[in-house]
């Protein structure tokens, strides 16, 4: 048998076993090292802080936590959000996050670390990122064997597209779930493998933890009903996927509704319906399955498919039935937009204004996968060539998910683990094909002495991605090649299941470096990439913001912390801070100041009137500000900085949102120029002008610019010289790069005068008299 | 003599008011009737509709359909309001005959397109009663303009315009006898089919394909497309959008293809290339589908340039 290099011949084999696990250990280790490493960007740049909007109320959630014990945070009602409604945060909320980083925190200081919470939660996502890569290594070794498993471990500790979630300080659900989610795969997996009801209690437990963490939960409780039922119609029926579907269902089922928040949905909402036909019609299998080993006779095998196919009819009736008469709710807004995806634009605007519910254009697919993006179609179809169970798992799950992912941004992170699965059993297929030093036996005649120079060839792969010391299985191959080293005793052994396979093999070792040498370039510019990516497009904090000085050097932008302790400062502990929901859990978290909205959208109505406060006049304005009993009302203004995630720009949602609910006083197309557009210069419509997001975003705007055009560097649009005036508000604070606005609202006239007519008569101003008032009218 | 006749007058003008709007409400009536459910207007008859002292309401459709105006809109909605007000023109007398619907066309009406500022088409304003019962309790009798963004379909146009009819519009949407009948003759080929197409269905590369193809379409930004509707190419002809945020249709197909090229040439190098024995052939195969990689990676990495501009890579290209 002739190989393309030599192996070295007198190591036992217990040596490579050895070696090949020790080297599986040091390499799993440095994985998790990148992974941690590769997300302190933001630390390191910036500092140890809580990134965007929902962390700061998860790290409020985890303060209350910490400090008054899980009791306390199990019963917390925070009278300080939606004011004046309240709310009660221990039912409404996924526990999972609070409670892990809880527990890391009594631990540490069980063990005299005093470490601070903020620190905890600030680290949470980069250490669950390393148990993601180790979970992920388990899922794929299941799925060929640890080479690809170390591989699928690398990209997904570096890949962007979950780093994109977990970097320091984005303390949200997802940091942990990813997690969650592929251990009770790997667990699934497992279980179906072996019909081990062992393993499916264990992803059952997993799953619950994966309820308490994240609202995708969802997907889990349908990708494996899925692939059960994908199992059953290809009539590959076992009692193995028998005992481990229903240990997982069943526990699984009573666990997750033990967190208040699911409550009741498991057996009540259609989401989780799928879960549990694919429970009933498994059930039936199954007694199909025994009636028929038990009898013999052809007549009642008849009977017996009938009366299944006819169960099977009345059940998915009953449900159709039961959904009708609304026993069953409907799909919920947020799920069913991913099927119906005109849905929520026309019905829920709150769902479709958010920024991570828009699809995904093709750029961000490759910013976030880059070279994965096209290799894991070719390590689905290697995963169609064996076709075991736990293959189809990773086919069904790579057509949702890029189907989920297309639809939106924010689900391309359940997308990210099974690109980075598959594209790792493609690409250590190919590894593997060119590594294997043994050729085939020439067929052909005409060849010349092609394959024989054996003597340049150097050992490819000794990096940390592969080792071709591993042993490599590779199922259909060249009969077992008569080799005396014990390196070539494993790879034997290890081919020993096709009987008569086609022969296959590579020639020459030009060709195989070649090979190995592309992959590698492709490894290597997939590490620079996620570098690159990581560090300039998703460590940002963007509580902070960065810039650059001419000189190069950096600018920290603090304008939201600065208002924010102002508030803190400046305000009384209970008056009320109106802004656009997606400020609210700053507020709270760095103000401390009660909201009227927050990020936990849920009451369209009350959001509704912020909404209408922004777009209505200072005079409709008014009376339900006071209603409300808001005293600071929050803008952000991006105009003077070029910052374009501002008010302005979001203010047509806040319009639509308000007009949802009131069609009759707030009406979309009247904030557009008679030509259509959008606009705040000198063309806006009026009712543009003279809404309070205008007023209190350009008040004394023009000033700033002392005689010249005043210029909107986001919207790069002149302003008129004579800006807005404000009669209702008063201006309280500016930041320094004016981002943050705050106004102050006025106390009502103590003359009971409009606050019009008194500032009028306050400047001096006389009263226009233009018409007498119509006291007297002829009668007839 | 005189101040009694004075008043008389007086008294009688509001009556002449009234008689005169009964009669114009009359006319209207009738018009409606004739044009089934929808009145043509003209600047005169606009000013009968839009009288200052109705007792009615109106949707009245502002549109140009002539093809010399080339507004394809104008043509794509037509059809949806006249389906509208087809559907109004069903209902009881009593209702049907407080609310009008109304289309000028901007070749009938110039003088009113003017009057009214308007510069675009189509547009569809509801000018609510000013007198009598249905007058709006809040006073605004200002014609309210229909908002256009949820499209030119009739079910939304008639769930909108509910608002400002006596009852709502019992518009439903045609059944759609040619896809149902479609979908029943396919699912009816498919069963008869069944038994020679099975081998095809059981075949797990068939499944391989539909597969690999949804996965393909989907991370090319399919659904990016779809559900904004973006054009398959810019007028100007370029086929790239400007924006890392941004694509156009024919992007799709372009990704898609390359994706797919791509995973091909891995897949060559994996199931099919080690199989070849003979190492002449094997070997060239090795290098062109290496060289393959290479280039249409450089090629993916080039257009990727043009997306986001700030990307500090670039490979051969």
């Amino acid at each position: 048998m002739p190989e393309a290099y030599p192996l070295p011949s007198n190591l036992s084999s217990a040596t490579v076993t050895n070696t090949a696990s020790l080297l599986r250990i040091v390499t799993l280790a440095l994985i998790s090292g990148a992974a941690i490493a590769s997300r302190l960007f933001a630390v390191i740049n910036f500092e140890s802080i809580i990134h965007e909007f929902d962390p700061w109320f998860n790290y409020r959630a985890t303060r209350v936590l910490a400090t008054k014990g899980f009791y306390e945070f199990w019963n917390w009602f925070d009278p300080t959000a939606w004011y004046p409604l309240g709310r009660v945060v221990g039912g409404t909320v996924y526990p999972g996050l609070m409670a892990t980083s809880g527990v890391i925190y009594n631990l540490l200081h069980a063990l005299n670390l005093p470490v601070d919470i903020r620190n905890v939660c600030v680290l949470l996502a980069p250490g669950f990122s390393a148990l993601t890569a180790w979970a992920t290594y388990m899922f794929t070794k299941e799925m060929k064997d640890p080479s690809a498993g170390l591989l699928a471990a690398a990209f997904i500790g570096i890949v962007p597209g979950y780093i994109s979630r977990s970097v320091a300080g984005s303390y949200d659900n997802e940091a942990i779930a990813i997690f969650l989610l592929m251990f009770t795969f790997y667990c699934w997996i497992k279980a179906l493998k072996q019909g081990s009801a062992l393993f499916g209690t264990v992803a059952a437990v997993f799953y619950f933890y994966m309820v308490a963490a994240w609202g995708g939960y969802v997907f889990i409780t349908n990708m494996i009903p899925l692939h059960a039922l994908v199992l059953i119609l290809m009539g590959r029926f076992s009692n193995r996927l028998y005992a481990a579907y229903s240990s997982w269902y069943a526990i699984g089922t009573l666990a997750s509704m033990q967190v208040p928040f699911v409550g009741f949905q498991p057996v009540k909402t259609s989401e989780h319906m799928a879960a549990l036909a694919v429970f009933g019609l498994l059930q039936i299998v199954a007694f199909a399955q025994l009636v028929r080993s038990h009898v013999s006779s052809q007549q009642f095998q008849k009977l017996l498919f009938i009366g299944v196919v006819a169960i099977g009819i009345l059940g998915a009736a009953a449900f159709g039935i039961m959904t009708l008469k609304g026993w069953i709710a409907p799909w919920t807004g947020r799920f069913y937009s991913l099927w119906d995806t005109g849905y929520a634009k026309k019905y829920i605007p709150i769902i479709a204004s958010v920024s991570e519910h828009q699809p995904t254009a093709w750029p961000s697919f490759f910013m976030d996968l880059q070279f994965l993006i096209f290799l894991f179609p070719a390590g689905v179809v290697v995963c169609f060539r064996q076709l075991r169970d736990e293959h189809l798992f990773v086919i069904i799950y790579a057509v949702m998910a890029s189907y989920f992912a297309g639809v939106m941004v924010r689900l391309m992170l359940t997308l990210t683990p099974v690109v980075c699965v598959a594209s790792a059993v493609a690409l250590s297929t190919l590894l593997d094909t060119y590594i294997d030093p043994t050729e085939p036996e020439i067929n052909d005649d005409t060849v010349s002495e092609s394959g024989a120079s054996t003597a340049s060839a150097p050992a490819p792969g000794a990096n940390g991605t592969s080792h071709p010391t591993t042993p490599k299985k590779t199922k259909k191959a060249v009969p077992p090649p008569q080799s005396t080293s014990a390196l070539g005793q494993i790879i034997a052994a290890s081919r020993s299941s096709n009987n008569k396979p086609r022969p296959k093999g590579i020639f020459g070792a030009d060709t195989r470096l070649m090979v190995v040498f592309n992959a590698m370039c492709l490894l290597a510019f997939f590490v620079f990439h996620c570098t690159w990516v990581t560090s300039s497009a998703y460590s940002s904090p963007s509580v902070v913001l960065a810039s650059t000085n001419p000189d190069g050097s950096q600018h920290i932008i603090d304008d939201f912390r600065e208002a924010y302790y102002w508030l803190r400062q400046n305000t009384q502990e209970d008056s009320v801070v109106l802004s656009w929901w997606d400020y609210g859990y700053q507020i709270a978290g760095m103000a401390d100041r009660p909201t009227l909205v927050d990020n936990n959208t849920w009451n369209n109505t009350h959001i509704a009137t912020v909404g209408k406060v922004m777009a209505s006049s200072e005079e409709v304005a008014y009376p339900i500000l006071r209603k409300h009993d808001v005293q600071y009302i929050l803008v952000i203004f991006g105009g003077l900085l070029g910052y374009s995630g501002d008010d302005i720009n979001k203010f047509l949602w806040m319009v639509r949102i308000a007009q949802g609910i009131w069609p009759d006083e707030v009406q979309e197309p009247s904030f557009f120029t008679p030509r259509g557009e959008y606009k705040v210069d000198d063309q806006a419509s009026p009712t543009m002008r003279n809404s309070m997001m205008y007023k209190m975003s350009y008040y004394r705007f023009a000033e700033l610019f002392g005689g010249n055009a005043a210029t909107d560097r986001v919207r790069q649009q002149q302003l008129p010289k004579v800006g807005p005036t404000l009669d209702y508000v008063d201006e309280a604070f500016t930041s320094e790069n004016w981002i943050v606005r705050i106004y102050e609202v006025k106390k009502e006239d103590p003359l009971g005068r409009d606050h019009k007519s008194a500032n009028a008569f306050s400047q001096g101003k006389k009263r226009k008299r233009t018409k007498p008032a119509q006291r007297r009218r002829a009668i007839l | 003599m005189k101040s009694f006749s004075f008043i008389f007058a007086l008294l009688s003008l509001p009556f002449c008011i009234a008689n005169t709007q009964d009669a114009v409400h009359k006319q209207l009536v009738e018009l409606a009737v004739a044009g089934n459910g929808v009145i043509k207007l003209d600047p005169k008859s606009f000013d009968l509709i839009t009288s200052p002292k109705r007792n009615w309401s109106a949707a009245i459709q502002l549109t140009a359909l002539d093809k010399r105006r080339r507004c394809l809109p104008c043509n794509d909605f037509d059809p949806s309001f006249n389906a509208v007000a087809k559907a109004w023109a069903t209902t009881s007398k009593k209702n049907r005959d407080n609310h009008f619907f109304a289309t000028l066309d901007f070749d009938d009406g110039q003088v009113v397109f003017q009057k009214l500022g308007l510069t675009s088409a189509p547009v569809v304003q509801v000018y609510p009663a000013v007198e009598g019962p249905r007058a709006p309790a809040n006073g605004k009798v200002a014609p309210i303009p229909y908002d256009f963004s949820s499209g030119y379909e009739a079910s939304t146009l008639a769930e909108a315009m509910s608002r400002y009819t006596p009852v709502v519009i019992p518009y439903s949407d045609p059944i759609d006898w040619a896809r149902y009948s479609t979908f029943a003759a396919g699912l009816l080929a498919f069963t008869v089919m069944l038994r020679f197409i099975a081998p095809i269905l059981q075949s797990r590369w068939t499944w391989a394909t539909i597969s690999i193809g949804l996965s393909l379409i989907m991370t090319s930004g399919y659904m990016f497309v779809r559900i904004r509707g973006s054009p398959y190419a810019a007028q100007d002809g370029s086929w790239i959008a400007g924006g890392y945020q941004n694509q156009y249709g024919q992007e799709v197909s372009v990704i898609a293809f390359i994706y797919g090229l791509l995973a091909f040439a891995f897949l060559m190098l994996i199931m099919v290339i080690p199989y070849q024995m003979s190492p002449n052939r094997q070997r060239l195969q090795v290098y062109l589908w290496t060289g393959v990689i290479m280039i249409i990676y450089s090629i993916l990495i080039s257009i990727f340039r043009v997306k986001n501009r700030g990307y500090p890579f670039k490979l051969f290209l």
